[in-house]
């Protein structure tokens, strides 16, 4: 669910790179087979499309891009700058580099494992489930918000809900609604997105229909030639005053990566 | 010349009753002692029982069967294969009163506010409820169905913890044999209150076939729990089913499984017979001074029956019986008075003004009384052998009386 800020974390699922190899054809296929068939049994799917293309978008067959995450709190707030690579939708690595005090502390996620680094203890640890629920480098984000890849489109049953004009573009409104016994703690999650595949928002919703977190995006940038969220915030609706917020400062997509990048020897001794 | 029995046996009888007073005095200072030795006594038993009976219901069952590294580890890898015939079989002997299976599993439950680490217990709902009470103890819902069952059972503190409650989907998370994460949504559908607010913050309850899917661990389980008769002898149910188990397994008695409470039980054997002691220590001092001040009073009297012919010894067995009769009288009114009050609190004594104390103790918050004879009998045993060394002293005291010296002293 985190996917758009986890771009870099999180890589591209299938249909990533059919979206690729056939270029923005695709997409705008996708598109058009929305608008068209806009009846309610083809919604579902409809939905979902829209979804993956976001995610798609997002991503790119590789990437690699440099962020600066800000997790403020009230009487304080700290600024990490960090590096990351991606591939296919299973592969990731994210690699702080300032402050001096986290510089070299890295995350590696391969296949639905997790592991991280700290240069201090010079030791990698596997990230066990029960630690799956804890807050990742100490931001908003869980390590299972930041580890999740496909089922963001197979945990749940995703409907359009409503289409609006913005800004000269059309917004999506999309309603997702977690399976019966998907690993998801939310009543639903309701997703804002662009017909240019940016996704605009992004809301969690607890089971009584109450809002708890969102996640929004506040600056919209053409960065690596694509049109990409630059600025995206996460925040408890609860506590306004606590919030994560990430800023993508440079991105490239498609990029040819070293095949030993995401590998445990390179998370302990970066040859990048 | 044989003692006359009889004459002194009469002799300490009316010497009790001539100063009356001193004798009420010390006898009710003997009966609320042994009042004391046997209420409180029955007081800790009941405490120590309700606490071993919950934590063997809790873990559960009185001999369990493990692999041999789960005790230590108790994680997903550890695991048995379902019970063989050869264990079925013993299993279905009399001395077994219930058994089950279950897999139980450390993981993590997070509902959308919170998320907590927890033991998850996958049950077979239906042999269960013969070994745990959990399925009587729910409190807003139901228990699990069958093993089948999607559902989630989590305890009342959890669930408020959580911020959830019936009804909502909670995701569990866990690992699976190859150590990867293995997780799912599952909708609780009750609640359970245990008597300790800890249990029900870290012991949740799914289905066993579900939980074993979900941790794609086959039919493999974490342990068999089995009930027998009677908590206090277990060893040769132990044996009966060590020889019927597997080879690369563990099979335990609860007092091994749980050493606290093995040695909760024994510590309240020795405790029980400190505390006779040390009441008795206090008592003594007022036996000996009351037989002492007898014997002070009564010199001359002590030299003219000396002086009469009567030995040392018969003297002695005198001073002694006095004390005897003393004890004996004492000892019969306490013991009428502690079970008189004890019978009336069985029903158990509501101690929920202190419940958060008791609970850390691993205690529930009403007490239950539990009288046992062997403790009577132990205190009085022990209040009658101290006793009479007690009036030895002053006793042989009266016997070495120089009867000339005696029977001249103003």
């Amino acid at each position: 669910m985190f996917t758009n800020i986890f771009m870099f974390i999180i890589a591209a699922p299938y249909i990533a790179r059919v979206t690729n190899q056939l270029g923005i054809n695709m997409r705008a296929l996708a598109l058009v087979a929305l608008l068209i068939t806009n009846v309610v049994s083809a919604q579902q799917l409809d939905a979902s499309v829209l979804i993956q293309s976001a995610m798609d978008h997002w991503r790119g067959t590789t990437s690699y891009s440099e962020m600066t995450m800000t997790i403020h709190r009230t009487g304080w707030e700290r600024t990490m700058s960090m590096r990351a690579w991606t591939a296919g939708d299973k592969q990731s690595l994210v690699r702080v580099t300032a402050p001096k005090k986290d510089a070299g502390n890295a995350t590696l996620l391969d296949n639905k494992s997790m592991w991280t680094f700290s240069p201090k203890v010079n030791r990698i640890i596997k990230i066990p489930s029960s630690m799956m629920a804890q807050s990742w480098m100490g931001s908003d984000f869980s390590n299972k918000d930041i580890s999740r890849s496909t089922e963001i489109i197979d945990d749940y049953t995703h409907t359009l809900t409503e289409t609006i004009e913005q800004d000269g573009h059309n917004v999506y409104v999309i309603t997702s609604v977690p399976h019966e016994d998907a690993a998801v703690v939310w009543g639903k999650e309701i997703w804002t997105i662009r017909d240019d595949f940016v996704v605009l928002e992004e809301q969690f919703w607890d089971q009584d229909g109450v809002l708890v977190k969102v996640m929004k995006t506040t600056a919209i940038e053409t960065m690596g030639g694509r049109t990409v969220a630059k600025t995206m915030r996460m925040g408890e609706v609860e506590s306004p005053q606590e919030w994560t917020e990430m800023i993508v400062d440079t991105i490239e997509f498609n990029i040819d990566l070293p095949a030993n990048i995401f590998t445990q020897s390179n998370l302990r001794n970066p040859r990048q | 010349m044989q003692t006359p029995i009889k004459t002194i046996t009469i002799l300490a009888w009316r010497n009790l009753w001539r100063n009356y007073r001193r004798t009420f005095i010390m006898l009710a200072a003997i009966t609320v002692g042994a009042w004391a030795m046997i209420f409180m006594t029955a007081l800790m038993r009941g405490m120590v029982d309700e606490m071993i009976k919950d934590g063997i219901r809790s873990l559960p069952g009185h001999v369990q069967i493990h692999h041999p590294l789960y005790r230590d580890d108790p994680s997903i890898t550890n695991s048995l294969s379902a019970p063989s015939k050869q264990l079925l079989t013993a299993l279905k002997q009399d001395d077994v009163i219930a058994w089950s299976t279950r897999v139980r599993v450390p993981a993590v439950i997070s509902s959308e506010r919170d998320s907590r680490g927890i033991i998850l217990v996958g049950i077979d709902p239906v042999a269960e409820r013969s070994i745990t009470n959990t399925a009587d103890n729910i409190s807003e819902g139901r228990f699990l169905t069958d093993k089948l069952d999607n559902g989630l059972v989590i305890g009342a503190a959890l669930a408020k913890r959580l911020d959830t409650q019936p009804g909502k989907r909670v995701v569990v998370m866990s690992q699976d044999p190859d150590n990867e994460i293995a997780d799912r949504g599952f909708r609780i559908v009750g609640l359970y209150q245990a008597t300790i607010e800890a249990m029900e913050e870290n012991t949740i309850y799914a289905a066993r076939d579900t939980v074993q899917k979900l941790l794609k661990m086959g039919d493999q389980i974490s342990e068999v729990v089995i009930l027998g008769k009677d908590y206090r002898d277990v060893s040769t149910l132990t044996e009966n089913i060590k020889s019927a188990a597997a080879n690369d397994t563990e099979v335990l008695p609860w007092q091994e499984l749980d050493t606290y409470l093995g040695t909760m039980l024994k510590v309240m054997d020795g405790f029980v017979f400190v505390w006779i002691v040390v009441i008795f220590l206090a008592l003594s001092f007022g036996l000996a001074n009351t037989l002492i001040m007898a014997v002070f009073e009564r010199v001359r009297e002590i030299g003219l029956m000396q002086a009469l012919g009567m030995r040392p010894s018969g003297i002695l067995y005198q001073f002694m019986l006095e004390a005897f009769f003393l004890l004996t009288i004492g000892l019969g009114i306490g013991n009428i008075a502690a079970v008189a009050s004890i019978k009336p609190l069985e029903s158990g004594i509501d101690l929920s003004v202190v419940a958060e104390g008791m609970a850390m103790m691993g205690a529930g918050s009403t007490l239950y009384p539990a009288l046992y004879i062997s403790d009577i009998i132990l205190a009085n045993i022990i209040v009658i052998i101290l006793g009479l060394l007690t009036s030895l002293v002053p006793a042989w005291r009266a016997s070495r009386y120089d009867p000339v010296e005696a029977i001249t002293k103003t």
